[in-house]
């Protein structure tokens, strides 16, 4: 068996077969069917968002240790002593240095799964439609589902919102990637856990909150408007999950300067 | 700090790239070849261009465009008018009148609000053009709107014609068949739902009956006078058929995507024979080509197979890359249409021998 048929049958299909399904109990509406797909695959998937969390949790207040501290003075100058001693501090206080990562990581396959899900069941072309047919499994009556509705309020979830969306003077008002963004934007800045000024954490997650939108957006703008109903999905529902965990720091949405020096975690 | 505000950027391009790969560029190919002959030409419609085969040798008589554009792409069959036009739909939802002598561009219909996957009817002085947006547009001989007719589904099947009802018949994916009046565009009758899409035309004989495949693992004969169901037939293991049958002295033949291809008595419905999956290789995408007492089928596996009215397989030729597209009889040749292999286009004789094939050059 290839890679590309271990996929199929661990990834790829049960997606498709699990979207049909819940599009046939959903007044065959594609774009409900997405949602709730998605919110299905979070809580699936919630013991590695709340692994990560946990994680990066205890990474975060090793960093603030005074050993932590010590170490990066005492080695400023040596990279290679520094990432030796490090490693013996993540040892030392029980923390892995992949640990708030490789849930992420593990995650990475479910969203491009996922995306290849919607855009094959989708399917608008005949070579899309016979690829397809290969993927259904045969215990329930896809042929009355096909063609499948790909309209949702305004979008048509087959097309990016560049192609169909509501243009003036010749530019497509990308409302959909404005979602994406915002809520991109705004899962990232919530969940950011405290950070001390300076540290080289803080720096990177600086940079992911100022680029991971833009980024978004640029995915929801180009490709099929279903994938983008998945990251608004997502996000919201991402937040959400962290409310309920407690770890929402609403005051991280205001400018640094506010915020800083007072940020406690819940 | 600023380093690695570009090594960010880098790094969401690389992504943004990838997925790009992923989901396809705009010349990865969509579907598989168009294809119409005349005594002359083959015209093969495929990817971003148009080609004139000239059918004593293969070589190419002409294409359009002369450089491919990445953003026009065509898969729809062509269809030849009696003025010597070749009319075919594109991806990029603009149809175009070619000369079909020299490969220049008519006019173009730009109507449509998505792509042209079936192709064009044409009868007299219309063509009738059905869009993936679920409309069917008529137009004359100079690409000028006579009517629209709307329906509730794509349609991804060339439309029929009977000159004895003046009825226009539009298959489409909602699971219907309409009849359509081909002067003004309105709606006769529109069939009961059929239990799954139906993308292939449908066969009509001249007894008023209308023989449709659909998604739904059944032919259905229809009264091409209301549309009602006379008898249906299902498929081996519920196998969806894609492309309608053929019809040959009282007898339908058609395959499935399990592999299966069948005879069935167009009177009754009731199975003549069928061959299985086993002896054929691979899904039947297209319709069969009957000529006399011959049959000519391809399959996904690239081979195209000749079979006698009794279903016995006389021989089969390995064509190679896969094959969907029906083969069309051209004078005493046989032509095929692979992808995935070099070969655009191949010719055999009557008993499987290769004469020639086209391969596009660069």
């Amino acid at each position: 068996m290839d890679i590309g048929a271990i996929w199929s049958t661990i990834i790829l299909n049960p997606m498709i077969n699990s979207l049909m399904w819940i599009y046939s109990g959903l007044a065959q509406n594609f774009g409900l069917a997405i949602i709730v797909f998605t919110i299905l695959v979070r809580l699936i998937t919630y013991p590695l968002t709340a692994s990560q969390i946990k994680s990066t949790k205890s990474m975060q207040e090793m960093q603030k240790s005074k050993k932590w501290q010590d170490i990066q003075k005492k080695h400023k100058g040596d990279r290679e002593k520094l990432a030796k001693e490090q490693m013996d501090l993540y040892k030392e206080m029980g923390v892995s240095p992949f640990g708030s990562c490789l849930p992420t990581v593990i995650q990475f396959p479910v969203i491009i799964g996922l995306y290849q899900a919607i855009i094959r069941a989708l399917a608008v072309t005949p070579i899309q439609l016979l690829e397809l047919t290969r993927h259904i499994y045969p215990f329930y009556n896809a042929a009355a589902l096909i063609p499948l509705n790909n309209y949702f309020l305004w979008l048509d979830l087959s097309l990016p919102e560049k192609d169909y969306g509501i243009a003036i003077a010749g530019f497509t008002i990308p409302i959909l990637a404005v979602l994406v963004m915002a809520t991109t934007f705004l899962q990232s800045r919530l969940m950011t856990p405290p950070s001390t000024t300076g540290d080289q954490g803080a720096n990177m997650g600086r940079m992911m909150n100022l680029y991971m939108p833009l980024f978004m957006g640029y995915l929801a703008y180009s490709f099929p408007s279903g994938l983008a109903l998945y990251f608004v999905t997502s996000n919201l529902v991402g937040i959400l999950q962290y409310g309920i965990m407690g770890k929402l720091d609403w005051r991280n949405l205001l400018p640094e300067r506010f915020s800083s020096g007072s940020k406690t975690s819940k | 700090m600023k380093h690695k505000h570009y090594l960010f950027i880098l790094v969401f391009i690389g992504i943004a790239v990838t997925l790009s790969a992923c989901a396809g560029g705009v010349t990865t190919a969509t579907s598989w070849p168009g294809l119409t002959v005349d005594d002359q030409y083959a015209y093969v419609a495929y990817n971003t261009q148009v080609y004139a085969v000239d059918l004593i040798n293969g070589s190419e008589r002409w294409r359009y465009p002369a450089e491919p554009d990445n953003k026009i792409t065509f898969y729809a069959d062509p269809s030849l008018s009696q003025d010597g036009q070749l009319i075919v739909g594109g991806y990029d939802y603009a149809l175009y009148s070619l000369n079909a002598e020299t490969g220049t561009q008519n006019w173009v219909f730009s109507d449509a609000e998505n792509r042209y996957i079936a192709s064009s009817l044409i009868q007299e002085e219309n063509i009738f053009a059905p869009a993936a947006d679920e409309n069917l547009y008529s137009l004359d001989l100079n690409g000028r709107l006579q009517w629209t007719f709307s329906s509730e589904g794509e349609s991804w099947a060339q439309p029929i014609i009977d000159d004895n009802c003046k009825c226009l018949f539009l298959p489409t994916m909602d699971h219907t068949v309409y009849a359509i009046d081909p002067q003004n565009g309105t709606q006769k009758w529109r069939s009961p739902k059929l239990g799954g899409a139906i993308v292939g035309t449908p066969a009509y004989n001249k007894d008023g009956v209308l023989y449709v495949g659909t998604f739904g693992g059944k032919l259905f004969a229809l009264k091409a006078e209301d549309g009602s169901i006379i008898w249906e037939f299902s498929t081996a293991d519920d196998g969806w058929i894609w492309s309608g049958p053929t019809l040959s002295n009282g007898v339908a033949y058609f395959g499935d995507l399990d592999g299966y291809f069948y005879a069935v008595d167009a009177d009754n419905g009731s199975q003549i024979w069928q061959l299985p999956p086993e002896q054929l290789d691979g899904e039947i995408v297209g319709s069969p080509l009957v000529i006399e007492d011959s049959i000519y089928i391809t399959t996904e596996a690239g081979i195209l197979f000749k079979l006698d009215t009794a279903g016995r397989i006389q021989w089969s030729q390995t064509i190679g890359g896969k094959i969907y597209t029906s083969p069309k009889a051209a004078n005493d040749l046989i032509l095929v249409t692979p992808i995935q292999i070099d070969e655009l286009l191949v010719a055999v004789n009557q008993d499987g021998v290769r004469q020639w094939s086209f391969i596009p050059a660069e």
